[in-house]
């Protein structure tokens, strides 16, 4: 490859990727040459100016046609630039968090380390989404896999950040050979790597026998992606590692990592298995296995939800809140409805927000503390009556309340599990059953916060970042809630129903 | 290579994944579960070599998809080490069985 072929490259499309790159390489070099005594929170606004630079140059990408560079593994569609919006602004939320963090042991030589771990996980994230092939996709999720193995163990002399991030990797790892496997049988069967080159060699198979080699691949990929969208069968990681590792890390877990995660099995599942004829040859392969996916989005609900009943840990009841939120994703995922990308996007938009707005409040309320007992919030409203009143709005979105963000998503998922044929009642009803179990436990919450005695009395400081993000997120919550059609809209207009996903 | 036929070189791979994925769930040291998950990783290029070679539509794709595996591999491993290190450093235990300080 000469100058002249690599300069003809459209790489103005990968803007927003050079901007991620380049800050974490120069915070990188700064965080070891700096001395000793530099405040490291400078590194971090650095790193949360570089995202929103990021999002301006998306945004200016967004009117650009569907566009791919490098032999097609790296392409720009409008699914790639919605679902990349997303982790943008889940990522400069956390960034702001990040800098406000402050453990009870101190963070001072390892803070630098965080902004761009974040910025390497992000990077990552965003190469997923809009990678059309399975190296890159593959290269995209272990670069996400492995700065998140490290900033769950970030407190380095905290015994259960310790445990979490041993426990993270030991998972971690053994979804990805199961996942790489799956992938090596779609590799031998239709000899390339190219997502758009394989759905159009697999459209031609008509050979039964290879039909079972890629219900097996399709099964090995689904198990191990399970892993990054917490969903069962690879959930048992995350009540540990949300618990053990640090505030502003579980966040990004629960937020950026899980939407990168869907990003990947719709680009995988999407784009391969729904061009696989089976049977007669009338319909795909992954409506013939949505069952398959609605019998693990059901368990994924029922799961979720039931076990946060009994949990007394805040960081844990929300692993499992998160577990049953990918649940109520996979319910939209198996309907496959026309409107899913849609309905998926703006749950996952609305979950950005209702859910790092309340891990700002739960990182204000127990960094302080040693543990993260659910008594911590007793007493809230006596102390912080603002506080309590927005932790409230965050609360009853995730739980699916009118007027909130929450509603409209879970309402759009449920009407479009209803809308194909067959409908799926089943899923939907299991939907509602499982949304009412969980207002147990969110409106638990909700009592120690407003009924019960606070064990102190002294006044909250509320730090600049963390105050940014609980306004922003309260606000977007209810605005979402009250006038979902502004991203409706939004989607509409810049997106046009993701036509160009396939092309 | 000629003797030997693809469906060999498959099901070697496949042994050595269920082994690796045996080792990986019940070993009791950390080391051996790394390892094993090595196991995993390394069926999956002998996987994509041989249908690199030998496959139906043989095409040098699936080595580069292997080199990329290994690299990556690597670098899992070393974190994995690294985090292992520092756990050891504050219990003084490599055993799987004694990591039980977060559970419900």
């Amino acid at each position: 490859m000469d100058l002249e072929t690599l300069l003809s490259y459209e790489w103005s499309l990968m803007g927003p990727e050079f901007i991620i790159v380049i800050a974490s390489v120069i915070l990188t070099l700064l965080d070891l040459f700096l001395p000793k005594k530099f405040n490291r929170r400078m590194l971090g606004w650095f790193a949360f100016v570089a995202v929103l630079a990021a999002i301006v140059s998306l945004l200016g990408l967004l009117d650009n046609q569907v566009g791919s560079i490098l032999h097609d593994t790296f392409r720009l569609d409008s699914f790639a630039k919605a679902f990349k919006l997303l982790l943008l602004v889940g990522s400069a939320l956390v960034l702001l968090l990040a800098i406000d963090y402050e453990p009870k042991e101190g963070l001072t030589e390892y803070r630098g380390e965080f902004f761009y771990l974040f910025l390497t996980g992000l990077l990552g994230a965003m190469i997923m989404s809009s990678s059309g092939d399975l190296i890159t996709l593959f290269v995209g999720l272990e670069l996400l896999s492995i700065s998140s193995y490290i900033l769950a163990g970030l407190r380095k002399k905290n015994l259960k950040s310790n445990e979490s991030a041993m426990k993270y990797v030991i998972n971690g790892s053994i979804s990805t050979a199961i996942t790489l496997f799956g992938m090596s049988y779609l590799y031998g069967i239709t000899g390339s790597t190219n997502l758009n080159e394989m759905s159009g060699m697999l459209r031609t198979l008509t050979d039964p026998q290879y039909t079972y080699l890629l219900g097996l691949a399709f099964f090995m990929i689904f198990v191990g992606l399970a892993f990054k969208l917490a969903s069962v069968p690879f959930h048992m990681w995350a009540p540990d590692v949300y618990e053990g590792a640090p505030t502003p890390v579980t966040a990004f877990l629960s937020v950026v990592s899980k939407i990168a995660g869907f990003v990947i099995l719709i680009r995988i599942m999407v784009s391969i298995f729904s061009s696989i004829p089976v049977g007669d040859g009338t319909i795909p392969m992954l409506f013939d296995l949505q069952d398959f996916i609605g019998f693990l989005a059901a368990v994924t609900m029922i799961l979720g939800n039931v076990v946060a009943l009994r949990q007394r840990n805040i960081k844990r009841l929300f692993a499992y809140s998160s577990i049953a939120h990918a649940g109520y994703i996979l319910v939209a995922f198996t309907a496959m409805s026309y409107v899913m990308f849609d309905s998926i996007w703006f749950y996952m938009l609305a979950y950005v927000f209702m859910n790092l707005g309340a891990f700002a409040i739960i990182q204000l309320i127990t960094e302080k503390e040693g543990s993260e007992d659910i008594g911590h919030f007793a007493g809230l409203y006596r102390r912080s009556p603002i506080l309590a009143v927005t932790m409230a709005v965050f609360i009853l979105s995730l739980a699916g309340i009118p007027g909130t963000a929450g509603f409209i998503g879970k309402l759009n998922i449920f009407l479009g599990a209803l809308m194909v044929s067959p409908s799926h009642y089943v899923l939907a009803s299991i939907m509602i059953a499982t949304t009412v179990v969980s207002y147990f436990y969110y409106f638990g919450i909700m009592t120690q916060m407003f009924f019960r005695p606070a064990a102190e009395e002294t006044k909250l400081k509320l730090p600049a970042g963390t105050n940014a993000v609980i306004i922003i997120c309260a606000v977007a919550t209810i605005l979402l809630g009250v006038m979902p059609q502004l991203a409706f809209d939004f989607l509409q207009t810049n997106f046009n129903q993701f036509m160009d996903f396939m092309g | 290579m000629s003797g030997v036929p693809v469906s060999a070189y498959l099901a070697l791979a496949l042994i050595l994944f269920c082994i690796g994925l045996y080792g990986a769930l019940t070993k009791k040291n950390t080391i051996i579960v790394l390892i094993s998950i090595e196991l995993m990783l390394n069926a999956v290029n002998i996987n994509l070599i041989t249908f690199s070679k030998l496959g139906m539509a043989p095409a040098i794709t699936g080595q580069i998809f292997a080199i990329f595996v290994i690299a990556v591999a690597a670098a899992e491993v070393a974190v994995g080490i690294a985090i292992l290190l520092s756990l050891y450093r504050n219990r003084k235990t490599v055993n799987i069985d004694d990591m039980n300080q977060l559970k419900n």
